[in-house]
């Protein structure tokens, strides 16, 4: 392994200075070196979205960026989406419109359809679609999450 | 006195699924969340070669490298194994030969990935080539190095099944019309979003633990026994949060038993996590398909018989083979009344992937040869499609000449509504070119009457249910909730039983240390099964408050019935005790409460060999209208809509049953528009979720979930499953409404849009308009 | 998937990055939104010891005036109402590319250099071994087109073709200095899969510059894919025209996703100068891209499906500049 180096960053608001070598990956830094477990690893390879993180509020794929490039950055994952205690309202609109079934690729809609929210409150259908095309989910057929996410949104 | 049931307050509404909190949040907990102090990574050797005999295997270097703990090859756990306990043929690492490329062949346990992946580097494998063996049709002719020595013969043929009842030669001579359609299927595969991935510990106490993405604890658990060596009381199975499963994880694999090795050998805990071209290569996915489908009928268009052919391309291994080979054939048995019965099938080994079990599993393929052949009947009779398949639906209460037997069906209801709700009469033939309707049914069991192991002698299900003092419920079940929603329902269940609110009902993680054994969830058995078990569970736990509440109430147990966290007297509910009360009444002297309940499916079924293929204590059934809008430049279509009327008996929680269907639709889109294990020779082309293309949100139709069954007689609460065969008509609803738009067939799935401007070439090279098009 | 060891390098000036190319000669890639390189990475597919992130590069960040820096994010781009009114057609390519999350890290310089891709390369190393390695990665035979010249690998960028018919020049600096050429002679036409750029050995793609009359034209961009996301171009066609659908100045068609390296079509848009954009027109244009294109079958459709593709979609990118230019869809309102 390379040699590691100190990283400095904000993790869902709070400083982190943690070694990293030049290789590491954001997902394998916050699984495999943080043991933040909320963030999935899918593909790998950037096709199915489960790895969503946002940096500096945008949504990205934490399995193709490199660990080191987030020096400085502020990395928001599904455990900084989640209140304290409770949920958020997209994750309560996420339980109550059924649009989980096995889970695995909800983190990744939840990071990428709250990136839409903070920017477009009250999305149209057609945005809810866009905005989640890089997010894969095998279960749903993706209709009751595009309902949850509209619920959320609705004014 | 018979007391009536209150009103039930959970069953038959919308609940929320209990994970729900979460999986929202991230916090539930997948094998690959996991870790165990000192684990070490596992990685696999996989074999480049399609056919080859293994002369050698080198591993001196690789054990020498710093950093790795143990290296394994197939001599060193030789014993097969399957999941059908009379095909064993799939070893942990390959031994002897290897039959596809991506066969795992050695294995080692190491510090890091890097050191793992370097070690398998350093591995050495003699080969020596073998042929190749890639096109089924092929196989079923004697070859010289089959890729079994257990294939019929000399050939590769797995398994062959021939079956006929009535007299089809005869019921075709008198026929009014026939007609004939074959079906060539390219394979498909699950493509979970969570990737294959176990964890196995081996501990000092000589005992074993393997948290496991798997669909099937049981049988996990009794392969590994076999395979190691171990006794089952020795290994514990844990299953936690599963990503999806859809039948790919309803095999044990060879990466958990090696893994479990591995652990052995190390004595540590070691992971094994696929990548995504290793879930791929590991597929078990839909069998490849050609199949021969011809029906007749009397000029009233009563059906009266199905000739039916089918060749399943097999892959590398047997899988659940035998299995499949049956349902290509028998689940053609509904929903319509089909007096005279032909079949043939063959299953047949390659050098590719093994295939097995997926969504919906030998209903299909089969199906959509079937559905696409009655359009065309109908089309010959001038009878509409709808009028055809209604005129010979199955009666309740009806036997196939087959033997199944056939309880509820509200298939005629299923037909009604989506006829009603798609509007058919003004579309059918009368939308412009290009734009088109199409009508498709389904049938499938629920939940497949035969265990997969008759010994020991023991029910498909059990539940248990543990009261304590905190006033909690407890259910402990095999039953593997891989994110359909069976630990809601099980919960749901006994909470509407016992009347008490969902949040006291715990569904404990399945551990085959405290979980009663559960078959598994396949066969889209849970609902039903499960549910019995469940209810039955319940019901004991309820006659023991019940018997409290009259210690405590002085009225009899007759009297008494569960209210909303109480219990009451019938006739004067405002004579109550509190839930808490009873249940510290009813434990004084035994303590925890514990109950089980347990399901056993009923004694069903012919006498003639294969006749247990395809029975089950009930039936699904389903009639999709499909909407289509093809672009006739392009051949590019798109599925608008999609009316989906499911007899499921009484959904018990429709928001999953919803979700069940719409999902299923997801994946029926995908087969038919354009996943595909697409093959060079023995080369997936497309192993990743890059070239494999499942439909992303903006190809997904609006769907219409249409529920009209009518309560099942053995189903829990009247309920019968809608995991799988919400599916099978979602195909032939596509395929019937691209004829209807553009007046072409398609029988070569997926129908691509190459395919589509091809069969529009050929009409118009033809010269035959479609409605004006 | 973890990535075997490298050096990152993360230089801080358009001239440090340059100066460390040069030391690192033929054993650096440059890390650009590493969207797809490293997914090729990942894949063992020609790796390199060091890799130059061009995150810290001011000279490379920012657009504005017809410029746009090589570094600037796609998911920056699309997302800016200017850019968007001022060239649709670009951002209609943008949006079309990969996903979302994709864009939110891809760059357009990336985009523009991106990998050419063929089922028998973007594999694993298993795979790869299996049928025996080809030209592109570690072997010495093409599997697509069997011989052992030339690489078959298609150029499947989408913006490079918006780019082109907007008449855009690519500003590289190196070892030499900076320099300016017009954006399709960034690409090769006498090369292939492998060798498909013209930037010399240790050359960054520093910025794209769009010209006054790009600005506002009407433009068009019309991708073939399997589904609406996700999907690298099977057939990617963009037009643009100056002047009026009654009175063409100028016509610019371009088609990425079909051969090694995006083209324009001089050959066939100069002679339609000075007449009207009319059905005749559009039919002869298209049907000389489609005789023109030569797809070979190394993505998900076939050939020749593709090739006459190629011609259905200029006909409809072309038909669209008929219409007034428009916000690009999806654009926020």
């Amino acid at each position: 392994m390379a040699e590691r180096r100190e990283l400095s960053f904000r993790l869902n608001g709070h400083p982190r200075t943690v070694p990293c070598a030049d290789e590491r990956l954001l997902l394998d830094l916050l699984r495999e070196d943080l043991e933040m477990t909320g963030t999935k690893r899918g593909c790998d390879l950037g096709t199915c979205g489960c790895c969503a993180v946002l940096i500096d509020g945008r949504p990205s794929l934490s399995c193709l960026t490199l660990a080191r490039r987030i020096e400085g950055r502020e990395i928001t994952t599904i455990e900084g989406l989640t209140p304290p205690s409770g949920l958020s309202p997209l994750q309560k609109a996420f339980v109550a419109a059924g649009a989980t079934q096995c889970g695995f690729c909800t983190p990744g809609f939840i990071v990428a359809a709250s990136a839409l929210l903070a920017a477009t409150p009250h999305p149209t259908r057609e945005q809810v679609v866009a905005a989640l095309g890089g997010n894969l989910c095998r279960c749903t057929g993706y209709t009751k999450i595009i309902e949850a996410v509209q619920a959320a949104g609705s004014p | 006195m018979a007391v009536p049931e209150p009103p039930r307050r959970l069953l038959g509404g919308r609940i929320p699924y209990i994970d729900g909190p979460l999986k929202v949040t991230g916090r539930a907990e997948y094998t690959d969340d996991l870790r165990r102090p000192g684990q070490l990574v596992g990685r696999i050797l996989r074999s480049p070669y399609a056919h080859a005999r293994i002369l050698s295997i080198d591993t001196a270097a690789a054990e020498r490298m710093p950093g790795v703990h143990a290296v394994l090859v197939g001599s060193d756990y030789p014993i097969p194994f399957g999941v059908l306990p009379i095909t064993h043929d799939e070893t942990a690492l390959a031994v002897g030969k290897t039959r596809y490329i991506g066969d795992m062949v050695a294995a080692v346990a190491a510090d890091s990935e890097g050191t793992a992946e370097e070690a398998l580097r350093a591995i050495r494998v003699e080969v020596e080539r073998l042929p190749e063996h890639l096109d089924p049709d092929a196989g079923t002719r004697p070859v010289a190095e089959p890729i079994h020595a257990r294939g019929l013969n000399g050939t590769n043929v797995q398994k062959e099944v021939l079956q006929h009842f009535g007299d089809v030669d005869r019921a075709f001579r008198e026929a009014a019309v026939s007609v004939a359609v074959h079906g060539n299927y390219a394979g498909v595969t699950h493509a979970f979003t969570e990737p294959l991935v176990t964890l196995a510990e081996a501990t000092p106490d000589g005992r074993l633990t393997v948290w496991s993405a798997t669909q099937v604890p049981h049988y996990l658990h009794r392969s590994l026994s076999e395979v190691l060596g171990v006794p089952m009381h020795r290994i514990r199975v844990i299953k936690p949060e599963v990503g999806g499963g859809f039948g790919g994880k309803s095999d044990p694999l060879p990466h958990e038993i090696v893994c479990a090795a591995l652990a052995l050998r190390t004595g540590r805990a070691v992971k094994i996590l696929c990548d995504r071209e290793d879930v791929f290569l590991t597929n078990h996915g839909r069998h490849p398909t050609r199949n021969e489908v011809r029906i007749a009928a009397a000029a009233d268009g009563t059906l009266l018989a199905y000739d039916i052919d089918a060749v399943i391309d097999g892959g590398a291994w047997s899988s659940f083979g035998v299995v499949t080979t049956y349902y290509n054939g028998v689940l053609s048995m509904g929903p319509y009344r089909v007096p005279n019965f032909r079949y043939r099938g063959r299953r047949v080994y390659t050098n590719k992937p093994p295939s097995g079990a997926m969504r919906a599993h030998g209903g299909t393929n089969l199906r959509y040869s079937i559905e696409v052949a009655l359009d065309e009947l109908a089309e010959r009779l001038r009878i509409d499609p709808f009028d055809l398949r209604s005129h010979n639906a199955l009666p309740p209460n009806s036997t196939t000449v087959n033997g199944f037997r056939i309880t509820s069906t509200s298939f005629r209801a299923c037909l009604a509504a989506a006829r009603e709700r798609s509007g058919w009469d003004a579309k059918f033939r009368k939308l412009p070119f290009g734009r088109g309707v199409g009508l498709g049914c389904g049938f499938y069991i629920s939940g497949s009457n035969s265990p997969i192991h008759f010994t020991p002698k023991m029910p498909q299900c059990t539940v248990h249910l543990k009261a304590d003092m905190d006033g909690g419920i407890a259910v402990h079940s095999m039953q593997a909730d891989i994110g359909q929603g069976s630990n809601t329902l099980l919960a749901a269940i006994v909470a509407e039983v016992l009347g008490v609110d969902l949040e006291r009902v715990h569904v404990v993680r399945v551990d085959s240390d405290i979980s009663p054994v559960d078959i598994g969830s396949y066969s889209s058995r849970v609902t039903f099964m499960m549910g019995n078990a469940a209810r039955r569970a319940a019901e004991a736990l309820r006659a023991l408050l019940l018997r409290a509440a009259r210690d405590l109430t002085g009225y009899p147990v007759e009297q008494l019935r569960m209210g909303h966290e109480c219990v009451e007297v019938a006739h004067r509910p405002e004579i109550r005790v509190g839930f808490l009360e009873v249940l510290h009444k009813a434990m004084e002297r035994t303590g925890a409460l514990q109950t089980s309940g347990a399901y056993t499916s009923p004694p069903m079924g012919g006498t003639h060999k294969g006749a247990r293929a395809g029975t089950a204590p009930a039936y699904s059934f389903a009639a999709y209208v499909a909407e289509v809008e093809v672009d006739a430049e392009t051949g590019q279509y798109r599925a608008e809509k999609i009316w989906a009327a499911f007899d499921c008996g009484r959904a018990l929680n429709r928001l999953a049953v919803e979700g069940q269907i719409e999902g299923s639709i997801h994946m029926g889109l995908g087969q038919f528009v354009g996943e595909a294990m697409t093959y060079r020779g023995p080369r997936l082309l497309n192993p990743s979720l890059l070239e494999y293309k499942i439909p992303m949100p903006g190809q997904m139709p609006e769907v219409e979930v249409l529920l009209v069954g009518d309560d099942d007689p053995e189903g829990p609460f009247g309920a019968k499953e809608a995991g799988e065969g919400p599916l099978i008509a979602t195909l032939p609803a596509l395929g019937n409404a691209l004829y209807d738009a553009i007046g072409v067939r398609f029988l070569d799935l997926p129908v691509t849009p190459e395919k589509v401007l091809r069969g529009l070439d050929r009409r118009r090279a033809e010269g035959r308009s479609w409605k004006g098009g | 998937m973890h990535l075997d060891p490298f050096t990152l390098h993360r230089p801080t000036s358009l001239q440090e990055a340059i100066d460390r190319a040069g030391a690192l000669a033929g054993r650096c890639d440059f890390l650009a939104g590493g969207t797809d390189l490293l997914p090729n990475y990942k894949m063992h597919l020609n790796l390199r010891p060091h890799l130059i992130d061009l995150g810290g590069v001011p000279e490379l960040s920012g657009f504005g005036e017809g410029r746009i820096g090589a570094m600037v994010r796609l998911a920056d781009l699309e997302a800016d109402p200017r850019f968007a009114r001022d060239y649709p057609g670009v951002v209609e390519a943008i949006r079309s590319v990969a996903t979302p999350l994709v864009r939110a890290g891809a760059s357009v310089g990336g985009n523009l250099l991106v990998e050419t891709r063929c089922f028998f390369f973007n594999q694993s190393r298993l795979w790869r071994e299996s049928l025996g390695y080809c030209l592109k990665a570690e072997g010495d035979r093409c599997h697509v087109v069997p011989q052992k010249e030339r690489c078959y690998a298609t150029f499947s960028g989408d913006l490079a073709p918006a780019l082109l018919v907007l008449g855009a020049t690519a500003e590289i600096a190196g070892p030499g200095g900076i320099r300016r050429v017009p954006l399709a002679e960034l690409y090769d036409a006498q090369g292939d899969g492998i060798h498909r750029t013209r930037l010399q050995p240790g050359e960054i793609l520093v910025a794209v510059h769009l010209p006054p009359a790009a600005r506002g034209a009407r433009a068009s961009y019309r991708k073939l894919r399997i589904r609406p996301s996700f999907d690298f171009p099977e057939v990617g066609i963009a037009a643009a025209l100056f002047g009026t659908p009654d009175r063409i100045e100028r016509l610019a068609l371009a088609a990425g996703g079909l051969e090694s390296y995006p083209r324009l079509f001089p050959e066939l848009t100069e002679a339609v100068a000075g007449g009207a954009l009319e059905p005749a027109v559009l039919d002869r244009l298209a049907a000389g891209v489609q005789r023109s294109v030569r797809p070979v079958h190394n993505t998900s459709l076939e050939a020749a499906y593709r090739k006459r593709m190629a011609g259905v979609f200029a006909r409809r990118a072309l038909a669209a500049l008929a219409d007034p230019p428009a916000p690009a869809p999806g654009a926020a309102p």
